[in-house]
């Protein structure tokens, strides 16, 4: 045991080093957004808000020796950055995403906490944890040699014939690369993420809440809907922004499926796309050999967006998910 | 004492390989007060859970006997545990509202039990909490959370959302335990006047609260039923010596 004096100190102590951690944490993200700023500070002071709201992503003809020059700064003759197409992928095949992930991965939440025993619950939470944790490329790698294919065969022309009538199902499958692939894929690596977090946090509903709408007569189902669902609610809000979040700066497995299109504005669900996140990887090798830099420092403001993006999207929920979970069993 | 409106027969109960209890034999008479009494850990909760199935829901129970309901067998194939809930209501020994209105608290097992027509439903909410002592304390506020309440109103709100689905019998799992002896005697208050419309069954630990609401008196020890009987008799001629030893305070 402690002496009397001692524990106000250790209490200090454990406060200051948690003041550390979560200074030191702020002070990186804004070191982050600094650091993009300056880098991209050409492209802005070069493309304006035309950047935003440009369809048309050209890096310009870099061997000839004529330069365009905007507000002071230099690029390739020709040179055009605008990445609306990049931001609406983005935007899109995130939506898509989560759209189909949410029913499924509360579903299952529900599935591991309420209706199986408990002994599968466990084992079967244990896979869900292994699938969150698959890296982003075998499952690239699974949407290039599964997904895509059966897309293209037979999803694709099954949901043309039976959706077509809606406009944004119309269009040619083509290879089944696309926004549909993109937001299938996202939506198989956000399900467990979301789902997990719905575990926990429907966990935390209290037994003797539930027991009190068993006790009135309500079946399980209807327990669930008056108890768990709103004690969870902003928790489990909170992990579907957490998953949608990942599923904007989800890079490589979109990259292998979304049919990289630039200069092309997505017109249906099968239409090819590019996300911000892969853009920047896939253009980053022709950028490198802009002479001006200016093709770089586009690339590094795309980055900037979506950190922005990604950070808006975060913080709230974040903090919705750790008040949910310090509630815990109180009174909310 | 009137009729039997429960009767157990040769109830045991187990949680995986430990006996919660044993062979217990009761019939708890309609329309009155019967208290459970004993010392900690000695079967009063896993008693008045197997009454309204609420057991079913703790992993690895098993449970042998017979639990007549109107002389309906309650574990009988086919049963259904919610319809047996609804007629056989539980308060718990914390209260328990729900994470919602005062209002929808109460008008929520109504509703689900397809009771339609807000006019309707409010009526049902304001009689419930009049039954529960509440009314005049949360009328103008029926529309705030359930946990803006102290524990004794949210506890009074518990027993009036049990009253709002009109079960015949109501099972109270010391009820009054968490509460200051204001609040704790408008719930025996609350106990004895109800008893005209259902059949009460009462966990305590207070001997006196016990002698104070109750008709019969059960007492229970390690599992075992070991005397029943009016509560007068209990408490001032008990036939068991260790029924004795408790209410007289010499263990327990
Ligand atoms: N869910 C459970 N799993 C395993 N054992 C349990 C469980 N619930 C109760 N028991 C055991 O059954 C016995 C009776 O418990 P019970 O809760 O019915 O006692 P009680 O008389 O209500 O006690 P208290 O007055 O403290 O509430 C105890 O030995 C307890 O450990
Ligand atoms: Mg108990």
């Amino acid at each position: 045991m402690a002496t009397p004096g001692k524990v106000p100190i250790l209490d200090r102590a454990m406060r200051v080093a948690t003041g550390i951690v979560a200074g030191g944490a702020l002070v990186a993200m804004l070191a982050i957004f600094v650091f993009l700023l300056r880098d991209s500070w050409p492209s802005i002071q070069y493309n304006g808000g035309h950047f935003l709201t440009g369809i048309t992503w050209n890096i310009g003809n870099l061997y000839g020796n004529s330069m365009s020059s905007h507000n002071g700064v230099q690029a390739p003759a020709g040179a055009t950055y605008g990445i609306l197409p990049f931001i609406l992928g983005t935007l899109l095949s995130s939506l898509i995403a989560v759209v189909l992930a949410v029913p499924l991965a509360v579903g299952i939440g529900l599935l591991l906490v309420e209706y199986l025993p408990r002994r599968l619950g466990d084992s079967l939470s244990f896979i869900v944890e292994m699938l969150a944790g698959i890296p982003s490329v075998v499952i690239g790698l699974w949407g290039l040699a599964v997904l895509i294919p059966w897309i293209g065969r037979d999803f694709g022309p099954w949901l043309q014939a039976v959706l077509g009538f809606i406009p944004i199902f119309r269009g040619p499958v083509g290879s089944g690369q696309g926004l549909l692939a993109s937001g299938l894929v996202l939506a198989v690596m956000i399900t467990p993420i979301i789902a997990a977090t719905t575990r926990d946090v429907l966990r935390q509903t209290p037994r003797e809440t539930k027991e009190g709408a068993l006790g009135l007569g309500l079946t399980r189902w209807e327990m669930i809907r008056a108890v768990s669902l709103p004690w969870s609610a902003s928790g489990i809000f909170g992990a579907v922004i957490l998953g949608l979040g990942r599923a904007l700066g989800e890079t490589m497995a979109v990259l292998m499926v979304s049919g990289s299109a630039v200069n092309y504005l997505p017109q249906n669900i099968f239409s090819p796309i590019g996300t911000m996140a892969a853009t920047i990887v896939s253009q980053l090798d022709s950028a490198m050999t802009d002479p001006t830099g200016m093709a770089v420092h586009a690339l590094a403001e795309i980055a900037l967006v979506l950190f922005v993006m990604s950070v808006v999207v975060n913080v709230p929920a974040r903090i919705l998910l750790s008040s949910a979970v310090r509630r815990g069993g109180d009174a909310q | 004492m009137s009729q039997a409106k429960i009767k157990v027969e040769n109830l045991s109960l187990w949680y995986g390989a430990a006996q919660g209890l044993k062979d217990v034999s009761v019939e708890i008479g309609e329309h009155a007060v019967t208290a459970i009494i004993g010392p900690s850990g000695c079967g009063k909760s896993s008693f008045l859970r197997t009454l309204n199935r609420m057991n079913d829901h703790v992993p690895g129970t098993r449970l042998t006997g017979r639990v007549l309901l109107d002389g309906e067998d309650i574990y009988a194939r086919g049963q259904d545990p919610a319809r047996l809930r609804k007629r056989v209501g539980m308060v718990f020994q914390r209260p328990n509202p729900f994470p919602m209105t005062i209002y929808q608290n109460i008008a929520y097992g109504p509703r689900v039990h397809g009771q339609r027509g807000e006019a309707r439903l409010r009526e049902i909410v304001e009689q419930s909490l009049r039954r529960a002592a509440l009314w005049d304390e949360v009328r103008d506020k029926l529309q705030k959370s359930a946990f803006e309440l102290s524990g004794g109103q949210q506890q009074r709100l518990c027993i009036a959302r049990a009253l709002a689905v009109e079960p015949e019998v109501l099972l109270m799992d010391e009820p009054a335990s968490a509460l200051d002896p204001v609040a704790t005697s408008k719930i025996e208050e609350l106990i004895v006047n109800l008893k005209e419309s259902y059949t009460l069954i009462v966990v305590t630990h207070n001997m006196q609260q016990a002698g104070r609401i109750s008709d019969r008196t059960a007492f229970f020890l390690s599992g075992e039923l070991i005397e029943f009987g009016p509560t007068r008799d209990i408490f001032t001629r008990p036939r068991d010596r260790r029924t004795e030893d408790y209410v007289t305070g010499r263990f327990g």
